[in-house]
């Protein structure tokens, strides 16, 4: 039994090599914690030509998915009381994923690391203690999400390589934000 | 006839290969769990962890995007789907790769004492590190957009097992028989 054990595992372990991604706050979680809401929506935007040439424009981005989800949060007269999204960068050590809320100003009014991988955490995390992710908050789209590095010159190495992914993730929510999502839309 | 004989071998020698097997099958228990959490034990699974992320479709894209809204239920929100990426698979590749071949060659070392005919012997070894070889090359083609081969690599991580078992099992065999010796390796 122990060896059939062993079998299964060594079968079964060999098999793939992902590297583990760490959640550092679901999803469910930042969204309760950052939009409070009486109900939810998830909207789900396919983007459009029209839209996609928009946004390659403003950042010279191109997303993976043509479909780009939203969650927002409403209050009990139908008003939205924020809007989340999560931006996923990949890095060569596994992905990292930013979540954004927006308010109803259409501003940034959260910028959190919801997920890393094993390897980039304790990065991401002396990245996070800078405090340079509170020079998200604000922003709208066409703000530059680079300027929120100017406080993190004690940063280096990859710790510094980290925020400046987080600054693109956070620099591609904004305009995602601002190209796709319409308070109008059905 | 290997170049040595790991029955006749000295009591420190079958120490250590035993000892060594039992340890890399230790790890290996732990590689099942990563992979049972952060991949899956399926071919779809497997697939869906290395294929590339669809591309956009612009020549059937509409001009105009287009939204649906619905109620969501925060229990159900999905967290970040789990994929390795070009450049991870690189990275994975080089130091997985380089493992596996320090592992097939440790097994190698105990396999040429184990007293098997020679073609056996060669078999086992050229599946030691061919099975290696196949796990990634399976997860290449998956990245390669051919899913279909998660088979080869999830099919490889057996075949590792079972080399891993039969190097296991007649290096056990070989531990009690014939007395320690000296003079001999």
């Amino acid at each position: 039994m122990t060896l059939l054990s062993i079998a299964l595992a060594a079968a079964l372990g060999a098999s793939a090599h992902p590297s583990p991604k760490v959640v550092l706050i679901k999803h469910a979680d930042f969204i309760r914690q950052t939009i409070p809401a009486k109900g939810y929506f998830v909207r789900t935007v396919t983007i459009g030509k029209d839209d996609l040439a928009a946004i390659r424009k403003a950042s010279g981005y191109t997303p993976d998915d043509p479909d780009v989800q939203f969650f927002l949060g409403q209050d009990g007269d139908g008003k939205t009381t924020g809007v989340a999204l999560f931006q996923q960068v990949d890095t060569p050590h596994g992905p990292i994923e930013v979540g954004l809320t927006f308010g109803p100003n259409g501003a940034i009014a959260s910028a959190v690391v919801t997920t890393a991988t094993v390897e980039t955490k304790p990065w991401v995390q002396e990245a996070i203690a800078s405090g340079f992710m509170k020079g998200f908050v604000g922003m709208r789209q066409g703000d530059e999400a680079s300027k929120a590095l100017g406080g993190t010159q004690r940063l280096s190495g990859m710790p510094q390589y980290m925020a400046e992914l987080i600054a693109t993730a956070v620099g591609r929510g904004l305009v995602l934000y601002g190209t796709l999502y319409k308070e109008s839309a059905a | 006839m290997g170049l040595y004989s790991l029955r006749h071998a000295n009591r420190s020698v079958k120490l250590g290969a035993l000892l060594f097997l039992l340890l890399l099958g230790y790890a290996y228990i732990f590689a099942f769990l990563m992979v049972k959490t952060w991949s899956g034990l399926t071919p779809e699974r497997v697939a869906a962890t290395y294929l590339p992320s669809p591309s956009m479709d612009e020549m059937h894209m509409a001009t105009k995007s287009h939204a649906t809204t619905q109620p969501l239920d925060l229990g159900q929100v999905p967290e970040m789907k789990h994929t390795v990426d070009t450049n991870t698979l690189i990275q994975d590749s080089h130091i997985h790769i380089m493992i596996y071949a320090i592992i097939s060659a440790l097994l190698t070392l105990i396999i040429l004492g184990l007293d098997w005919p020679a073609w056996w012997r060669d078999t086992v070894i050229v599946a030691s590190f061919g099975f290696g070889a196949l796990d990634f090359a399976g997860q290449w083609l998956i990245k390669f957009g051919v899913s279909g081969f998660a088979w080869l690599t999830i099919a490889s991580g057996w075949g590792m097992c079972l080399v891993y078992l039969i190097v296991l099992y007649s290096t056990i065999r070989a531990m009690p028989s014939g007395s320690s010796n000296r003079s001999t390796l």
